[in-house]
């Protein structure tokens, strides 16, 4: 525990995020029993609609987000939900659509970043020794670097679009994970299950999967589940900077459009940052969900 | 605890020169010339090579590395192409400004929330709780520009309480007293549009710290040894409730760096946020260089000193 | 518990729903839609901000600046006096209005100039400040005549190879010294065509030497005759410096002095803080009795263009420098806000947005295929909705401002869908599966993003996929210029007052190669070159018009470029301000506000 709070500050996320646990209720048993509560959280509604939303996109949007159908800056009405923009393109199907895209930015984002600090993360805990100084060491190297800028830099000086903005993100976001997971992995390393497992002759790999990681990863997940939310707004901060792709749309690029007409249609301003707002804020009620569920069942 | 923190402060400057030598090549391999930034689009040929050799962009990457780092090691940080002028001066000039708007904002973000949390978490399941709750999970969910661009149209032009842009009036010269209510007046909003990020997240860890503590034992025998609640809550509780928010505040500071470029974008707040998205654009590289080592820097200082403020808070926690 | 707990869920989602409502309805928009379209339509030349920003630096690439053979100096300003059409300005109204000493003017800048050295820079940065510091030899009008400056008369030989002028006695620098035929000389050789890009690249190679036979006579000489020299001498092209502040200083471009300006002009530096404002003050001894009338000239960086707009709106800015398409009609109703449209700013003026397609790539080398683009591209649409009616379609490679050289009725491409699918089909383009027939990239700066929109929607219709790839100005430049590594790109190309310097760049062959905004579509033609060089040597308007509309036939016909819209630039004033004078560098020398 003394590691895990001098060597990692973020870790206390963990922590931080875990909500309120009511002092005379009993804790929450599952996931389901939230979900079937009378009126299901307001992070489960949020998430299954930012959910729906963006898998039926295809389905639920009346026009192709590109296609010009109406008249420029219609307001909101019965025949455009969200009005139209600059180019009479209907916004109720370029939200959807953004919605989409900049899930899946912060989806892909997330994982890339996930899998590198995993993979880091675990042969730094288990191995220790040289391996885990060298690991170490580059982990506190991409920590140090300032993700916001690295991407800007990537962004502006090499390729703009939505490819980059993912990758460099996901690239640089992992050595959070990668340091939570070392330290949860070095206090299991010391548990009598695993001494045991190891005394039996089982192997490395074998105890990594079976022992180390079902029992280091719920807090990872929880912490990942947060990282989400965090790269759709990065993605829409690059872009409002004007260094977004034209070419798929995003809740950033929605964003970016609406800047020179902001005094005349609000609507295209308004729908997609409430978008992005209550996608973020889905993803982080589900990251505080999943604390509630996972770290429960793992600290009985 | 001497040891632990030597050994810390020995690695910076390996960390800095890792940073800057990743740096340098990302900058200097990416497609493009700062030329074409600086002679507008009219330079022929010959003016691109006289420039690229006034630079001293026309040697091999690694030679021009190696003179960098040879001009940072006297403390040379080289001169900034778009400015003609020292890279140390342009960024000391700005960096008032910038630390001004984040102190302000830091120090905002920190008192609203832990206030917040604190009233939040004293009364779990309360109205303050529930709309202290909600509103953290909105502020931590906005895109800092469009909140403040939303605080922009209706504080600023709409209801007119506070100025639209800059750092003072244009119109006028204040001095003294003026002066100083000039540049609060100003402040006020950008400092509040980078804040309420910070704000969400202060109140959260509070909150949840507030929580936690008051379920320990140790604030449960306070309270049966017979201290009043309050005084239990705030000699007792919210001390240790703030250990997580000193950890993760300073660990922010990257964060705020780049809250500090949208914030500025928007409210024409001059300062060095700013600085590193014109530079990036014009590809200044001296001027991109020194930012990096200023904010890695800046990073790598902020989790020292919150380490050593945790230890200092939390004597259970040991060095080695 | 449990009840309370719902209880509460109901009242969080409650908060959130009466939030997203409160917001709805607070956002009322201050003009309706309808309002906006029909000034649209109205408000006649301007462009949005961000195709200006990038139009105004792109300008000519005069790397081979032949030399005209002009009869006499004379023949030019004739030339010239028909290039602009004046454009209808508010303030021509207020001009009866008596000028009111005093005030300070708040203007806009998008950047901080970074230093104060016009000689040394073609941005626009500093030019936006500094031309209001220093004086050129010679000021031109909004429609581009050379009107007295630092010279008050000057001659030219009827050969057109030596200009004598003779410059304004009793001038000093703000420092006091006396400014003379020394510092001219000076800054000309020892700066100009050292350091000014455009200068040097012009002048260098056919300027033979300066003369000053006393202290208030300049006479330029030139290997050959050429014509268009008064235009390169305004306050932009070719400030003119204090000799005894730079002279030995050794790296002009690098030097305290470019912080501390000393000049001739109408205002002097009284403060810069670096990325917020730079603050001048009147010359109290400026040469021109009774200018300026402003007390003091305040520049406010604010990057974003919708906060400049809010400020503009607020009264905390008197002038905005572009103002974008959508807002010129709401600026134009307010009372307290005017508009004036410009069809040229320092730095650059008559420009075309121009689609260049790399003819180095098979499918462009199919003439059918260029006819097809130009055939399913709708340009009023783009007029109409990129640029919101601020300009008019392009019709000619030479912009109609330049009215004696601009052909009007050369062969058309009407917007048709239906022909340009026929010629696709019989170019051997058939459509693939999705109705696709090819695929090709769009490079462009990001500001540029929304012409690739519509384009890209209009080329659908024929099965066109045009991959949007926006990069970053030096990118897009090494991409295109020197990489070569694109299909079709958009640059606003401006044309300038002669197409000897914004034309003919991007059409000869000799101008191919890595160097910024030449001939990017790798277009060779000999007869071209031809034209270009024979237009170029000769005298007459009239036969210089000849030629260049002769070109512009064949231009037409083989289309190694498609010319989408002319732009204009409309610049965002408050309404108590007058007497700008907006499409110069130094605008404010004649400026004044009601109190």
């Amino acid at each position: 525990m003394t590691d895990l709070l001098t060597e990692q500050p973020e870790v206390s996320l963990r922590k931080t995020w875990r909500p309120f646990r009511p002092r005379s209720g009993k804790p929450l048993s599952n996931l389901a029993g939230i979900s079937s509560q009378p009126l299901a959280s307001l992070g489960w509604i949020l998430f299954t609609t930012s959910l729906l939303a963006a898998l039926t996109a295809g389905l639920l949007a009346p026009a192709d987000p590109w296609t010009s159908v109406s008249t420029p800056f219609q307001p909101p009405g019965a025949a455009h939900w969200f009005g139209t923009d600059d180019l009479g393109r209907d916004l109720f199907s370029g939200v959807l659509f953004g919605l989409r895209t900049s899930m899946l930015v912060g989806l892909t984002g997330t994982s890339i970043s996930g899998l590198i600090g995993i993979l880091i993360g675990a042969t730094s805990g288990y191995f220790g020794g040289w391996l885990d100084d060298l690991l170490m060491r580059l982990t506190e190297f991409f920590q140090v670097i300032p993700r916001f800028f690295l991407a800007l830099l990537a962004v502006a000086l090499f390729k703009p679009g939505l490819v980059t903005i993912t990758i460099v993100l996901g690239l640089t976001s992992w050595p959070m994970t990668a340091r939570l997971l070392r330290a949860q992995i070095l206090s299991l390393n010391e548990r009598e299950f695993v001494l045991a497992s190891r005394a039996l002759g089982a192997g490395t790999a074998w105890i990594i999967r079976s022992h180390l990681l079902p029992n280091a990863l719920p807090p990872v997940v929880v912490q990942l589940s947060l990282m989400i939310g965090q790269m759709m707004l990065i993605e829409a901060s690059l872009s409002f900077l004007g260094l977004g792709d034209p070419n798929i749309i995003s809740l950033g690029y929605l964003l970016r459009n609406a800047q020179p007409f902001l005094r005349l249609s609000w609507w295209m301003f308004l729908f997609p940052g409430l978008a992005i707002a209550q996608a973020v804020l889905a993803f982080n009620l589900m990251g505080d969900r999943l604390n509630d569920f996972l770290l429960r069942r793992y600290t009985r | 605890m001497t040891r632990y923190v030597l050994r810390r402060v020995i690695q910076v400057p390996f960390l800095l020169l890792g940073i800057l030598v990743f740096t340098f090549f990302l900058i200097h391999l990416a497609p493009g010339d700062p030329i074409n930034a600086l002679a507008g689009e009219y330079g022929n040929a010959a003016y691109f090579a006289e420039m690229r050799a006034r630079y001293g962009l026309d040697r091999p990457i690694a030679e021009q590395l190696f003179i960098y780092l040879k001009n940072l090691a006297r403390g040379d940080l080289g001169t900034a192409y778009t400015y003609g002028q020292p890279v140390t001066r342009v960024i000391l000039e700005r960096m008032p400004t910038t630390l001004l708007l984040m102190g302000t904002s830091f120090i905002l973000a920190t008192s609203v929330g832990i206030t917040l949390g604190f009233s939040a978490g004293r009364r779990p399941d309360s109205l303050v709780d529930h709309s202290v709750s909600i509103l953290a999970l909105l502020g931590y969910a906005l895109p800092v520009f469009w909140l403040a661009q939303v605080m922009l149209y209706f504080l600023a032009l709409k209801l007119g309480w506070f100025p639209i842009q800059g750092l003072t009036s244009a119109r006028e010269q204040y001095t003294g007293l003026r002066l100083f209510l000039d540049v609060g007046h100003h402040l006020l909003l950008p400092a509040a549009a980078l804040a309420i990020q910070q704000i969400a997240l202060v109140t959260r860890l509070t909150r949840t710290g507030m929580l936690e503590t008051l379920a320990s034992p140790y604030v449960l025998a306070a309270r049966a040894r017979g201290l009043g609640s309050r005084r239990v809550d705030v000699r007792h509780a919210l001390r240790n409730a703030l250990l997580p928010v000193v950890t993760v505040v300073g660990g922010r500071i990257g964060f705020l760096f780049s809250g500090a470029v949208l914030t500025e974008s928007v409210f024409a707040w001059p300062g060095l946020g700013r600085l590193l998205l014109e530079a990036t654009l014009a590809r200044d590289y001296p001027i991109l260089m020194g930012m990096f080592l200023l904010i890695s820097l800046a990073v790598i200082l902020a989790n020292l000193i919150t380490d050593l403020v945790y230890a200092i808070l939390d004597p259970r926690i040991i060095y080695t | 518990m449990k009840q309370i707990r719902s209880l509460s869920r109901l009242m969080q989602q409650g908060i959130l729903w009466g939030l997203v409502i409160l917001a709805a309805a607070a956002c009322s928009s201050p003009v309706s839609v309808e309002q906006v379209q029909q000034a649209a339509t109205d408000v006649a030349p301007v462009v949005d901000a961000a195709a200006t920003q990038i139009a105004e630096t792109v300008e000519e690439v005069a790397t081979e600046a032949a030399p005209l053979i002009e009869g006499a100096a004379t023949e030019v300003s004739e030339a010239i006096e028909n290039i602009a059409e004046p454009t209808a300005e508010p303030e021509e109204v207020m001009g009866e209005m008596e000028p009111v000493p005093g005030g300070t003017l708040v203007v806009a800048i998008g950047e901080d100039p970074g230093q104060f050295n016009p000689a040394i820079t073609t941005s626009f940065g500093p030019h936006s400040v500094a031309d209001s510091i220093f004086n050129g030899l010679v000021a031109l009008d909004d429609n581009a005549n050379p009107q007295p400056d630092l010279a008050e008369r000057w001659t030219v030989s009827d050969d057109a190879t030596t200009y004598t002028f003779h410059l304004v006695e009793g001038v000093t620098w703000h420092d006091g010294e006396p400014f003379t035929s020394e510092d001219v000389k000076f800054t000309f050789e020892n700066i100009l065509l050292k350091f000014h890009s455009r200068t040097k690249a012009g002048l260098e190679t056919i300027l033979e030497g300066i003369d000053t036979p006393d202290e208030h006579t300049v006479i330029f000489r030139f290997n050959a005759p050429y014509g268009p020299l008064l235009q390169r001498l305004d306050v932009t092209e070719a400030p003119i410096l204090p000799r005894h502040i730079y002279e030995g200083i050794e790296d002009p471009s690098q030097t305290d002095a470019n912080l501390k300006p000393v000049g001739t002009g109408p205002f002097k530096l009284d403060s810069h803080t670096a990325g917020a404002e730079v603050r001048l003050v009147r010359n109290e001894n400026y040469f021109k009795k009774g200018l300026p009338y402003l007390d003091a000239v305040v520049f406010r960086v604010i990057p974003e263009a919708a906060t400049q707009l809010l400020a503009l709106e607020a009264g905390e800015v008197d002038y905005v420098w572009r103002v974008p398409g959508p807002d010129t009609a709401r600026l134009q109703q307010a009372t307290e806000t005017a508009v004036i449209p410009v069809p040229a700013g320092p730095g650059g003026g008559f420009c075309i947005m121009t689609l260049t397609f790399n003819l180095d790539r098979e499918v462009f080398q199919d003439l059918r295929v260029r006819q097809a683009f130009a055939h399913a591209i709708d340009r009023q649409q783009i007029l109409d909705q990129v640029i919101f009616g601020q300009g008019k379609v392009a019709v000619a490679p030479i912009s109609s401002r330049i009215s004696w050289a601009h052909l009007a009725d050369g062969p058309t491409y009407p917007y048709d869908p239906d022909t340009a699918t026929a010629l696709l089909d019989d170019a051997n383009y058939p459509p693939g599966s999705g109705g696709t027939r090819f695929s090709v990239d769009f490079v462009h700066f990001p500001t540029f993003s929304k012409y690739g929109e519509v384009m890209r929607e209009q080329l659908k219709k024929v099965g066109i996929d045009l991959e949007l790839r926006p990069l970053e100005r030096d990118a897009a430049i090494e991409a295109v210029f020197n990489q070569r590594d694109f299909d079709t790109n958009i640059i606003s190309y401006c044309n300038n007052t002669d197409p000897d310097i914004g034309v003919r760049r991007m059409y000869v062959s000799t101008n191919i190669g890595p160097i910024p905004f030449s001939n990017g579509a790798n277009y060779i033609n000999p007869r071209i070159d031809e034209l270009f060089a024979d237009a170029a040597s000769t005298g007459d308007t009239e036969e210089r018009g000849a030629l260049y509309r002769e070109i512009q036939e064949i231009l037409l016909e083989e289309l190694p470029y498609w010319w989408l819209v002319e732009t204009d630039f409309s610049v965002g004033v408050r309404a108590n301000c007058h007497d700008f004078r907006a499409w110069s560098g130094q605008f404010a020398e004649t400026a004044w506000c009601e109190s």
